[in-house]
């Protein structure tokens, strides 16, 4: 049988930099192929080359059979490819039906959008993604995990034949990567080919048929999900043995580091609703407080209001170390002992065109400044530091953060925190988007940093990850906490549970 | 300043090999052009200077606008407010009473004692005092003895005129107020900027006219050597004033126009301030990310209302060298300056995106603009046929630092290299 896609002996180089060396690919019509490896094995450039992103590469392409170079997106479009990427490509201002129909929006014979068809045709394709949404709505309204599904509407409606998944689920809540999970497999029943890269591993376990191994942009392996375990892939992928994946911290100290007290923030957007409700717990020294919830819980939203980032909506008590505390921005928060890891890399983390140096040393100035002027020596001193102490793979520090890989970056922005010497750290959905080398480094850092002492308040949609690395979890449901468990006690259906609003 | 500083002012992060290196491929490309046109004629040290005091007071508003582009805003009103400087400068060192000039300028500039009274009196009290309460009160008080004594050193000038140093004061004082005006309402009103500058960028040139009187007269400047006889009628501006239009001499050779000081002195205080200070770092990271920025702890509201504030005291300051430069103070001194300012900037490579750019860069595009106008000066091409070609230059300069006409030279060839991809994953 002809495979849908063969790919072989793909060889691409950027500006002279080799990052893919014969990398291979083939995937059957009607199957759900898994691709995984660590950020930087090439994934995302492979898939970038079968969706016409790419152009100047070396090798063969085959869809069913026939040779094809994909000169643009338009024709790996036209072709039936559908990619849907890790970094959102939405236009905020517009419509969910709008973005759905970008570029080929249906007209009426005078050449008009036709927008009673195309908001009939986007509410049902979004009713067939299980998620009836106001489709006249601006998407820029949408939290992520909701744009991620309009995304893959976008790429359902071009009526695709093969359908590319770029890290679908790293936004999405537990209920929401059900329908991903029932959306795929209806695919496949349709005979849709489906190429799906995660670095959840159990995921590709759940849904895929098989999966493809990369690792320095080579295929690595090819194996049955049936016929594979979860650490031989591990190992496969990193090229060792992992002893253990999930990094347990040490055990945390007596003393209360931080006490929050009804903490709750009005939502500006609509009078009379609040994003948090009267909130309370406590962190101890060394402890990492997790925070469990679905999408629109109000995860984020704590987050942002213990950072003083929601200014005068927010009301309640902060206490650090006994001391209350009224923060109104950001900078007071910084400069009180907080630091806040954003959900969202692109959107609030990264200063892009900044180098390596600047991103990690931009919470940090103040400390290298005698009279406003920046020490450059105290600067590189500083930055070569934590470069070295998260071993972070950066060729050039100079260069801007974007010539980093993801995990890389994510690191950068961690050490911008760190070099702040922050007394707790908040992080929202630290490992989001990023392989599982560096999740396990990442693990390993906070838990030397919790036996430095720091309190670490962290939240994560992925349970497991909850469940193995914190010490305590609090469970939010609409704004509201619902339950508090300690680690070694809770399960996934227990939090579940609490988290569900109640109907 | 040292070398090293010099050497390092366009060690920005975020340039392509095309966008570091295109200015100054292009200025020497001009230059060539100069010298195969015009031969001796362009390189005549006269020529030279001439460019030179051309261009360094149009060049002021172009080195603050430069701040300003690189946080991802724009500032149109400083061709406003150059001529609003203008005119009061003129009237200021021309009028022997309390003038409409007086009554604006003098209560801001006292205001902006005040202010920095207050600031330095701080800094100095931070460093002896712990209590904040104690600090407040001495830089309250400091700020209010600074403010007395520049109020009664402005009421003393009054009846003889104001002097040089005067001018070079109160004026850009009241450039700087106004672009604080114009910075609060973008940061606290969340306003575009293109919005609040057109905003300001009439209303000044209104309150020219208005200062002007009689719908905007011009307010001509005369000196003593100049020979006007109606002594007694019209009066005389200091000698001294009459200098800022002069050049550096040594041993009778004209070296540099004291203009082009001015210009220098921006040029390098900008370029360390965007290198080597946080105010500088701020304003990168407010361009390239403003949320990031704001979750780091960068105060942005205030640093756009001092980016703003520069920016119209650097304006200012080209008014009060236009006004010497030309004796005369003129409610559209400034006219377009705003659109050459820009110009300048983007041809220097620096993104009207925001995040990116250097103040070595706007300087070779000051060069660029200011080199092509003399050479079709001196080719005696029409004005009209110099507006179409800078034009075409303006476009054509980002054109190939956005690698776009090479990307399209080289599909064209049929080569199917890209650019611009980045590796990703």
């Amino acid at each position: 049988m002809t495979p849908r896609l063969r790919m072989q002996a793909i060889t691409k180089a950027f500006d002279g930099i080799r990052v893919l060396h014969g990398a291979s690919l083939d995937v059957e019509a009607g199957e759900v192929m898994g691709l995984v490896g660590e950020n930087g094995a090439g994934k995302s450039t492979l898939m970038k080359i079968v969706a016409g992103v790419h152009t100047d590469w070396d090798g063969m392409i085959a869809l069913d059979g026939v040779p094809r170079r994909l000169g643009s997106t338009r024709e790996a479009e036209a072709a039936g490819i559908a990619i849907i990427y890790q970094e959102l490509n939405l236009v905020g201002e517009l419509s969910l039906a709008e973005n759905i129909f970008l570029g080929r929006e249906p007209t009426t014979p005078a050449g008009f959008i036709d927008y009673p068809e195309m908001n009939t045709r986007a509410v049902e394709i979004m009713a067939g993604l299980g998620a009836g949404m106001d489709v006249t709505r601006p998407v820029g309204e949408l939290r992520v995990g909701r744009r991620q599904l309009v995304e893959i509407g976008k790429a359902l409606s071009q009526q695709a034949r093969i359908v590319i998944m770029d890290e679908p689920s790293s936004a999405l809540s537990e209920t929401e990567i059900q329908i991903l999970f029932s959306t795929v497999t209806e695919l496949r029943a349709r005979g849709v080919t489906v190429i799906y890269i995660s670095h959840r591993l159990g995921e590709i376990f759940e849904v895929c048929d098989r999966v493809t191994v990369m690792r320095d942009g080579r295929t690595v392996g090819v194996h049955a999900t049936g016929e594979v375990s979860r650490q031989e892939l591990i190992a496969q992928m990193v090229g060792r043995n992992f002893e253990q994946f999930f990094v347990k911290a040490g055990q945390p100290q007596p003393e209360t580091v931080l006490e929050v007290r009804d903490l709750t923030r009005r939502d500006p957007d609509r009078p009379g609703r609040r994003m948090i409700d009267r909130i309370s717990f406590e962190v101890r020294r060394g402890e990492v407080f997790g925070i469990a919830g679905l999408l629109g819980s109000g995860r984020t939203e704590l987050l942002e209001a213990l950072f003083g980032a929601a200014g005068a909506e927010t009301t309640g008590q902060v206490l650090l170390n006994g001391r209350c505390l009224d923060l109104r921005t950001p900078a007071e928060a910084i400069a009180a002992g907080f630091g806040l890891l954003t959900e969202d890399r692109k959107d609030s983390g990264l200063v892009p065109d900044m180098s390596v140096i600047g991103n990690l040393t931009l919470a940090a100035l103040a400390d290298l400044c005698r009279g406003g002027f920046i020490s450059r020596v105290r600067e590189q001193e500083l930055a070569e530091t934590y470069l070295h102490d998260l071993s972070i793979t950066a060729p050039d520090p100079q260069l801007p953060i974007t010539s980093l890989s993801g995990g890389n970056q994510q690191k950068v922005l961690l050490a911008r925190w760190l070099a702040t010497n922050p007394a707790v750290l908040l992080l929202d959905e630290p490992t989001r988007g990023i392989d599982v080398g560096a999740k396990h480094e990442l693990y390993l850092h906070l838990s030397r940093l919790t036996r430095a002492g720091m309190a670490i308040v962290l939240t994560s949609s992925e349970l497991p990850e909850l469940l193995s690395i914190c010490d305590r979890i609090m469970v939010l449901c609409e704004g509201r906490p619902t339950a508090l468990f300690d680690a070694c006690e809770a399960t996934q259906e227990t939090i579940l549970a609490a988290a569900a609003p109640a109907v | 300043m040292s070398e090293e500083t010099l050497l390092s002012l366009d060690r920005e992060p975020g340039h392509s090999l095309t966008r570091r290196l295109g200015p100054f491929i292009g200025l020497a490309a001009i230059f060539a052009g100069g010298v195969i046109l015009n031969g001796a004629t362009f390189l005549n040290p006269y020529n030279q200077l001439n460019v030179l005091g051309r261009i360094s007071i149009i060049a002021l508003p172009a080195v603050g606008m430069t701040m300003v582009i690189i946080t991802a805003g724009i500032d149109l009103s400083v061709g406003s407010l150059v001529s609003l400087a203008s005119v009061v400068c003129a009237m200021l060192l021309m009028e022997r009473s309390p003038t409409r000039a007086t009554a604006v300028s003098v209560p801001i500039f006292v205001l902006c004692a005040l202010g920095a009274g207050y600031l330095l009196t701080r800094a100095i009290l931070r460093r002896f005092v712990s209590d904040p309460r104690r600090v407040g009160l001495g830089a309250a008080g400091g700020g209010l003895v600074l403010a007395a004594g520049t109020a009664l050193w402005c009421r003393t000038m009054i009846p003889s005129g104001f002097g040089t140093l005067a001018v070079l004061l109160i004026v850009p004082g009241l450039g700087l107020a106004l672009g604080a005006l114009s910075g609060i309402i973008i940061a606290k009103g969340r306003i575009q900027p293109f919005i609040v500058t057109l905003g300001m960028m009439s209303a000044a040139v209104g309150l020219a006219k208005f200062i002007a009187g009689k719908g905007g007269q011009i307010h001509p400047v005369y000196y003593e050597a100049a020979g006007y006889e109606a002594a007694g009628t019209v009066h005389t501006a200091p000698a001294s004033f009459d200098a800022l239009s002069g050049h550096l001499t040594l041993f009778g050779i004209d070296l540099v126009p004291v203009t082009t000081l001015f210009f220098v002195a921006a040029v390098i205080a900008v370029g360390v301030i965007l290198t080597r200070t946080r105010f500088g770092r701020h304003l990168y990271a407010i361009g390239g990310n403003e949320e990031t920025a704001r979750l780091s702890g960068v105060l942005v509201d205030r640093v756009k209302t001092l980016v703003y504030a520069l920016c119209g005291a650097l304006s200012a300051l080209a008014g009060v060298l236009y006004c010497a430069a030309y004796t005369q103070g003129k409610s559209d001194a400034g006219l377009t300056w705003e659109l050459d300012a820009i110009a300048a900037v983007v041809i220097g490579g620096t993104s009207l995106m925001g995040g990116r750019g250097t103040v070595t860069g706007t300087l070779v595009g000051v060069l660029i603009l200011g080199y092509l106008g003399n050479i079709l000066n001196l080719q005696e091409v029409p004005s009209e046929v110099q507006d179409i070609l800078k034009g075409v230059i303006i476009v054509g300069a980002v054109l190939i630092q956005e690698g776009t006409l090479l990307r399209l030279w080289r599909r064209g060839t049929g080569s199917r290299r890209r650019t611009r991809s980045q590796p990703e994953e």
